[in-house]
């Protein structure tokens, strides 16, 4: 079967051919076989062993029959998670025959790329470099599915807005830090007059800012691990697609921890600090 | 003393709490203004690039965007057919193709190509040179090319490139350096006649078009130029602008549009959650102080004015902040989406609109009143000689 490389040019065939003609073939006719993705089946109401013409032409002229033989799942790409997957695959010396100029001289040997596959990945710069020499008329490109640019831009934004927001939850948690020690700025003065320090009374605003902020923390992170199957099933739902949106990893949730711990405790520290600062008589004054 | 006065001077006995409600509200206010513009961005973005190009009628061969599918067979005849309707003034075929040019060092480099007629509206801006002729002086026909590829090559007008993906490698002579309205950052783009294209791609097949660029008269309009197109050529497929963008609006830019609503939602519920518990931690902190407002005469009504006063002066200062935070922010995480690869440079994710403005108000003026509701009625509802005893013995 052929492979990635004709997908492009295969969704635009599929789709224009499969707009009109369904034939039922004779029985017992050797058709030539092609498998299409969920999304054609599904959309233009096919079904496994039908018979289904394609052509090259919008209009549909010297199309040609096949036979559905399969259905597969494309994978999943997500710099095109937004658009419908109709697809199909076929055989290349059905494809070529498919859309190939009568008379065209050297269609029918010709092909849109090659995938190839190295002993050693790593030799694949010096091995584009080589052809690209050999042959001035090749496009060599190195497939790099991991570090897709679209993939790094688009973390770069959520990071960009996790920033935002939490700069806006510090703000908050600030307030409520202050709006706290205000509340206990009584007893605050009590327990000074009673002859405990001050690093004393700020060490236990540590000791609750770390167990409010770790309960924070912790609960952000069971949320989101609560909620993540509910909001990749809405966006899977909606592109129809296999990708996974939001996934709650160790690493993620350690990463959330590690920022909401210290934030907290900051916030506790800080809002302690500028009340504890004060005469004892200011903080006893009503 | 009118309630704003007196909820200015509620809030300027804890500055510090004051000053963090309206940094908080700031913040997110910003958020949320970036998520309203990002909503609708690209969209008016990319209207705004469709209608620089002067064409208000895109036609293709079947649904497929131009360039991922079949094209328009018989371009010549079928160019000469829509150009006769009555509805159309104009109708440019125009081909895309993808071609390695000899760069220097002895490297190669891609080179995206359009073919189309000599310039007749705004397929591209002129900035140096001359525009494209029909000719072909000394067999080289005539090439325009982007910024980036006459930076990067060190061509002006006159400069001849040569094209390595032909054997033999073709060559074209620069006549101008233009600026295409599609053209993405670091992009090379070069335009040629439909018979320059030809001469490019020897191997395409003749007498096709991509895509079919129409005008349509301004008496008539976009929407009757689409249904006189579709009558007389049922078998293509005409869009208006307005079809193409909702088209985007529903597939490939919905991802945006949904981050938006959710981030704008979250931020929503962020401010309300703030200044509601920044407000009601303050009324139950001055219970005494409201009951004795109470005792001297001060109306419920009175009270809930102040409380909403207390609330609009957060929301405002903090919505106000907003708007020029927002519009930093905005151009901060533009530039970060434009560095998408294949995107047009000139496309933009956040754009301000009025109507995001107004939103933005409206989302605020709602927050405050909300935020103050319960509050509100926490003040209201307080039983005076009761809470001023509890006062008094505590």
């Amino acid at each position: 079967m052929v492979r990635a490389p004709l997908l492009l040019l295969l969704p635009c065939l599929a789709a224009a051919a499969a707009g009109a003609a369904r034939a039922a073939g004779p029985e017992g006719e050797r058709l030539p076989e092609i498998l299409v993705s969920r999304g054609l089946l599904r959309e233009r109401r096919l079904a496994v062993g039908q018979v289904v013409a394609l052509s090259a032409d919008p209009r549909g002229a010297g199309a040609r029959r096949f036979r559905i033989a399969g259905v597969y799942e494309p994978t999943p790409d997500p710099s095109r998670f937004t658009a419908k997957r109709l697809e199909a695959r076929m055989h290349l010396p059905d494809l070529l025959a498919l859309t190939a100029e009568p008379g065209e001289a050297g269609a029918a040997d010709s092909v849109s790329a090659i995938n190839i596959a190295l002993q050693d990945a790593s030799d694949a710069g010096a091995f584009a470099r080589e052809l690209g020499a050999r042959a001035p008329g090749i496009s060599v490109v190195r497939a790099a599915a991991g570090d897709d640019q679209h993939f790094v831009i688009i973390e770069r934004f959520h990071l960009a807005i996790s920033v935002v927001t939490m700069i806006g939850s510090t703000a908050f948690l600030l307030a409520l830090m202050v709006i706290r020690a205000d509340e206990r700025r009584e007893v605050a003065g009590l327990l000074r007059l009673l002859g405990l320090r001050r690093r004393r009374i700020l060490l236990q605003a540590l000791l609750e800012g770390l167990c409010i902020a770790a309960a924070g923390a912790v609960f952000g992170v069971l949320f989101a691990a609560a909620t993540q199957g509910a909001v990749n099933a809405f966006f899977r739902w909606r592109y129809d697609t296999t990708l996974v949106f939001v996934r709650v990893t160790p690493a993620i949730a350690a990463r959330c921890i590690a920022v909401a711990l210290p934030l907290g405790v900051m916030a506790g520290l800080l809002a302690s600090w500028t009340l504890l600062r004060r005469p004892v008589l200011d903080l006893l004054r009503r | 003393m009118s309630p704003l006065h007196f909820a200015g001077r509620s809030l300027s006995r804890q500055p510090a709490r004051a000053l963090l409600g309206v940094i908080g509200v700031a913040v997110v206010g910003a958020l949320l203004f970036d998520m309203l513009m990002l909503s609708r961005g690209l969209i008016v973005s990319f209207r705004d690039l469709l209608e620089s190009t002067g064409f208000d009628v895109r036609v293709t061969a079947t649904e497929a965007l131009p360039g991922m599918g079949p094209a328009v067979a018989e371009a010549a005849a079928t160019t000469e057919e829509l150009s006769r309707l009555p509805e159309l003034a104009m109708v440019v075929p125009v081909r895309f193709g993808a071609a390695t040019v000899a760069a220097r060092g002895g490297r190669t480099h891609e080179v995206a190509i359009i073919g189309s007629q000599t310039r007749r509206r705004g397929e591209w801006r002129l900035l140096e040179g001359a525009d494209l002729a029909d000719g072909a002086a000394g067999g080289r026909p005539d090439m325009v090319v982007n910024r980036t590829l006459a930076r990067e090559q060190g061509l002006a007008s006159g400069s001849i490139v040569r094209l390595a993906s032909t054997l033999p490698g073709r060559e074209f002579r620069v006549s101008g350096i233009v600026e295409f309205p599609f053209e993405a950052t670091g992009e090379w783009m070069a335009g040629v006649t439909l018979r320059g294209f030809t001469h490019a791609f020897p191997t395409a097949r003749r007498d096709e078009a991509d895509l079919l660029l129409v005008a349509s008269r301004p008496e008539a309009g976009p929407d009757a130029a689409v249904v006189a197109i579709r009558r007389a050529r049922p078998d293509l497929h005409a869009f208006s602008i307005d079809e193409v963008l909702e088209r985007l609006r529903h597939a490939e830019f919905s991802y945006f549009r949904q981050v938006s609503f959710v981030l704008a939602t979250i931020a929503s519920f962020f401010t309300l959650l703030l200044v509601t518990t920044l407000l009601t931690v303050s009324v139950n902190q001055r219970l005494g102080e409201v009951a004795a407002l109470r005792a001297l005469g001060f109306s419920r009504r009175r009270i809930t004015l102040d409380l909403l006063a207390e609330s609009a002066l957060l929301v405002g200062g903090g919505g106000i902040a907003a708007v020029p935070l927002g519009l930093l922010l905005a151009r901060g995480l533009d530039s970060i989406l434009r560095q998408m690869p294949d995107l047009p440079s000139r496309l933009h994710f956040f754009v301000l609109e009025p109507r995001d403005l107004a939103l933005h108000l409206a989302f605020l003026v709602l927050a405050a009143l909300i935020a103050a509701a319960y509050p509100a009625i926490l003040a209201a509802r307080l039983p005076i000689a009761a809470t001023l005893r509890r006062e008094s013995i505590s």
